[in-house]
């Protein structure tokens, strides 16, 4: 026997849960799929966000931002149903300082021997979709959230439940990361040079 | 501020997520710097890279159906 829904056959709400929340299936079904990185355990992921979802349209306030709020479910139902340990990494001040080092360091390798236009003459996107993927899981879903889907640092923290200064260093360093698989990505394409000149702007090889 | 405090708050700078005192001290920075204008155009199409490959998953036909079977099964009537 199932349970009463509050809303349950509730014409009016069903068609405000169908006008706010379903148009945010892809979305909510590439949260998922950055969380699972297996598209049948995102499958289910989605399917349970959006019937957790629906059974809690109550609690949505209307006129709030539907996405994120569907995000919140998404990103507790796969913690929930997959009993993943959390990988925490959390950056320190003074590392966060090196990261940023690095960052510079990968962005001027990239740079450097005629790949100011990387961006245009390679076909990035399947290497980066790669790059992506391999990324540690709080970093990647950091990343997708913010560079993906657009949401500003604070609405990841709440998505998230971590610190908007957590946000930044799961984004600083993920992004880091991305860029440094699009160093071997971009050498093996034959655009970067192993040897180069360091940085006329910050003097860092 | 120097161009290595620049570089190392591009992202943030490109997110818009400084306060408006630094947004202002980079914008300023960037507009007398040359040297700096490649790491910003750099970044810039770095993350625009990033946002495209949002195109790349969109839900599966399939998870919608299950997704509305779901939904059906629980009472939701479209």
């Amino acid at each position: 026997m199932r349970m009463a829904d509050p809303h349950e056959g509730d014409g009016d709400s069903d068609r405000r849960f169908e006008r706010e929340a379903l148009p945010w299936l892809d979305d909510v079904y590439r949260f998922a799929l950055s969380m699972t990185r297996d598209e049948a355990d995102a499958d289910d992921v989605v399917q349970e966000t959006y019937l957790r979802a629906y059974r809690s349209w109550h609690t949505y306030a209307p006129g709030s931002e539907c996405r994120k709020w569907l995000f919140t479910i998404c990103r507790n139902v796969f913690l929930r149903t997959r009993e993943r340990e959390r990988n925490r990494v959390d950056v320190a001040g003074d590392e966060t300082h090196l990261e940023a080092l690095a960052a510079v360091r990968a962005t001027s390798t990239l740079r450097g021997g005629g790949g100011e236009d990387i961006f245009s003459r390679l076909d990035l996107a399947p290497a980066l979709d790669r790059a992506i993927g391999d990324l540690p899981e709080v970093f990647r879903v950091t990343v997708v959230l913010v560079d993906v889907e657009g949401l500003a640092y604070d609405e990841a923290a709440a998505v998230l439940g971590v610190p908007i200064g957590t946000i930044r260093s799961r984004l600083f360093r993920g992004r880091r990361l991305l860029q440094e698989a699009l160093v071997v990505y971009a050498r093996d394409a034959g655009f970067v040079p192993a040897n180069r000149a360091p940085s006329p702007c910050t003097g860092l090889a | 501020m120097d161009c290595l405090d620049v570089v190392r708050q591009l992202w943030e700078y490109l997110d818009g997520e400084l306060t408006d005192e630094t947004m202002q001290e980079i914008r300023a920075h960037l507009a007398q710097c040359r040297d700096c204008h490649p790491h910003l155009d750099f970044e810039r199409a770095f993350l625009d890279a990033v946002a495209a490959t949002r195109r790349e998953h969109a839900a599966p036909h399939l998870v919608r159906r299950k997704v509305l079977a779901k939904l059906r099964a629980a009472g939701f009537e479209m």
